[in-house]
């Protein structure tokens, strides 16, 4: 197949556009305009064609799926103000799918998030799952979560409009090289510190390699079912404490830790709900941790299962979280493209 | 009019959200529709809002909607064709600063809006803050005595990143014939003129323009502006640079007796008159003056922002009392008077750099 995989230059898209050469698929990789360094391996790779545009803008967008059979989609804003978020994320997506319409091209694997989902409204150690309800007053919770629900409705009307084949994959914590961190650990006080809010709370980790493979097997899939929604979550869950002494483990000097309890933590943003609502009228701006909806999506301790990917896409996570967190830390970059890669299975 | 007014915006960008976000707050409007090219955006933006209707289509949005006022807040180089189209739908328009990127352009567009007995109102916001309303008293309650020197300055460090950094996508403003200062020179100019001694029909003699791109690259046209104004015996500055910390809008008064000085991002005023205490004593006095509103605007930060009130507050303000002479047939706190001497004031900083 021929694929087009936007964000390619990202953490997640490099790993893919690997996995997808690995599979044998051509891809033709989309870079920003401005992006000033290629991928190693990319530049004279056979199987790798790199263009350059920003979704943003719907200029030169048509020429991009130009004979694509498949579009796999993964740009997005991660940070900025909502505005910057709606920019990259939502508008860049209702761009794409535009040109996707007008280029003929039906088949569609999205990157959606874990955050769509509602957490507040839930019970704490309830299984969370694709039947799980979404966000209900996403008003509420931060802009990744408003602008990732917009961009997921919106492929999955378009995609039912035209009947088109589409995946949608919401990853839980997808970690791997400088990005090991995860805000459902708590939050970094400078380089020393680290304030956890709770410890038993399972992580919804996939390794990026993991996580690759599934996008990839994903865009592949021939299933009955043209449109599909799944999760990604690697087969443990380790708690925030493992997970984050498994990284202080590797760092020097290694960061002091300031447990604070999920129970006393769920208090104190209760506490400032409260005064907010009774004293400011609700308008008061708080951190985030203080905000219960945002609290609860980030640190609640709920328990996940990668059945229904399992047996939708035959997805098996290669590697063990602690392997991933080896091969992030380790020498050499796991998502570089060898020039004379050997194909597996097309 | 009917007692309550119909509003429509045009534009869901990010200035928006401020717009909207005063509107709730203001006794007597409707906002029945928004309209933006993007349709997930306008829709978007009605949810967040809960505004009944949203549009891709501003004139459909006119004729389905009918509103007595529309907001327009797109990039300057659309406002003419806009402003003339809701104009012609019987609107009063509000609109973003500039509201045209000449002063021609602007009275064209007043002769259009004076022809069909409507407003035209071009935002200036950071008139309407607080700490520049104190200041406005300190000068005319006659604290510092005549007015010597006006001097206003923001410091923004708008080459780090963000909207205008961005090199992948440039910001619309990039292509104004400013560059990206053409964002932020209204505001110089209209903070400048109006603490000048003749106000907006002061007489200036002449002006000095030093137009700069310290930072290069091609992204830029302009990231710095050092402008000085001669109005009679009052001089002006006109600072904008993206290369001092911290970010600062400054406005600052000096006058024969003493200087105050408002600051709009972390609002604060001080005031430095000539006191009654004696050579000696005064600028003992003053300091702990000073400090006294140093200490006060610490605190008064950190409530701004539990507030979540930012440097648009000015914005609130100006759209109740826009709206207040709207229903009342008044003048609006911005009309013809300042909107011209503002728009002439920008022409002539610009032909130093012979851009227009």
């Amino acid at each position: 197949m021929k694929l087009l995989v936007t964000g390619a230059g990202g953490f997640l898209g490099r790993h893919v556009v690997k996995a997808a050469v690995q599979r044998g698929h051509q891809v033709r990789a989309l870079l920003r305009p401005a992006a000033k360094s290629v991928p190693l391996g990319w530049q004279e790779h056979p199987q790798v064609e790199m263009v350059r545009a920003d979704l943003r803008s719907r200029r030169g967008l048509d020429e991009l799926l130009t004979g694509v059979d498949g579009v796999v989609h993964l740009a997005a804003a991660k940070a900025g103000d909502l505005y910057e978020q709606l920019g990259g994320t939502v508008l860049a997506t209702e761009n794409l799918l535009d040109a996707m319409l007008l280029g003929k091209v039906d088949r569609l694997v999205a990157i959606s998030s874990f955050s769509v989902y509602e957490y507040l409204q839930r019970h704490a150690w309830s299984r969370l799952d694709e039947s799980s309800p979404l966000a209900r007053d996403p008003f509420c919770r931060d802009e990744y979560c408003q602008t990732k629900l917009v961009q997921e409705q919106l492929i999955l009307d378009q995609a039912t409009n035209h009947d088109w084949r589409c995946l949608v994959l919401r990853p839980g914590v997808i970690y791997g090289r400088d990005n090991l961190w995860t805000a459902r650990l708590g939050m970094q006080a400078g380089e020393q510190w680290w304030l956890r809010t709770g410890a038993f709370a399972p992580l919804p980790l996939s390794y990026v390699e993991n996580c690759a493979e599934a996008v990839i097997l994903a865009a592949e899939h021939e299933g009955p079912k043209r449109r599909l929604v799944l999760n990604v979550v690697d087969n443990e869950t380790p708690s925030q404490r493992a997970y984050g002494n498994e990284l202080r483990r590797h760092m020097h000097p290694r960061p002091r830790v300031i447990p604070i309890p999920w129970t006393l933590m769920r208090l104190l943003a209760r506490l400032a709900w409260l005064t907010n609502r009774i004293f400011f009228k609700g308008t008061a701006k708080v951190p985030g941790l203080l905000v219960p909806s945002r609290l609860h999506a980030r640190c609640k301790p709920l328990r996940y299962t990668n059945r229904p990917i399992k047996a939708a896409l035959g997805w098996q996570p290669r590697y063990t979280w602690q392997e991933g967190v080896e091969r992030s830390l380790a020498a050499g970059d796991t998502a570089t493209l060898p020039a004379d890669q050997e194909k597996t299975a097309p | 009019m009917t007692q309550c007014i119909k509003t429509a915006i045009i534009g869901g960008g990010k200035i928006s959200e401020q717009h909207l976000g005063s509107l709730r707050a203001i006794d007597g409007v409707e906002v029945v529709a928004i309209c933006d090219l993007s349709p997930v955006l306008a829709r978007f933006t009605a949810e967040r809002f809960a505004l009944p209707h949203w549009f891709t289509d501003y004139r459909e949005m006119l004729s389905q909607t009918g509103p007595d006022v529309v907001h327009v807040l797109t990039p300057p180089a659309t406002h003419d064709r806009i402003v003339r189209d809701c104009l012609a739908a019987g609107c009063h328009v509000i609109v973003e600063k500039p509201v045209a990127l000449c002063h021609a352009g602007f009275r064209d567009l007043w002769q259009e809006a004076d022809s069909h007995g409507l407003q035209l109102v071009e935002n200036h916001n950071y008139r309407f803050n607080e700490p520049v309303r104190l200041l406005e008293e300190a000068v005319s309650g006659g604290r510092i005595g005549r007015v010597e020197e006006v001097e206003v300055r923001i410091a923004l460090d708008i080459r780090g990143g963000g909207r205008y950094a961005d090199e992948n996508l440039p910001h619309p403003s990039h292509k104004l014939p400013a560059g990206i200062i053409h964002e932020f020179i209204t505001h110089l100019a209209y903070l400048l003129l109006h603490f000048l001694p003749d106000g907006y029909e002061a007489d200036i003699d002449s002006i000095a323009a030093h137009w700069r791109n310290h930072g290069g690259g091609n992204l830029f046209t302009y990231d710095d502006l050092d402008a000085t104004v001669l109005a009679g015996t009052t001089h002006g500055r006109l600072r904008f640079s993206c290369r001092q910390w911290p970010d600062n809008f400054t406005l600052q008064v000096r006058g024969s007796d003493g200087i105050a000085t408002a600051e709009l991002f972390y609002p604060f005023l001080q005031v430095t008159p000539r006191r009654p205490v004696g050579q000696h004593l005064t600028p003992l006095v003053n300091a702990l003056g000073g400090a006294w509103s140093q200490v006060g605007s610490g605190f008064g930060g950190i409530w701004s922002k539990i507030r979540n009130r930012g440097a648009y507050e000015g914005l609130s303000r100006f759209l109740e009392l826009t709206y207040a002479a709207l229903q009342s047939g008044q003048e609006p706190p911005v009309g013809f008077r300042q909107m011209d001497a503002t728009s002439r004031l920008v022409d002539r900083l610009l032909a130093e750099e012979n851009r227009i």
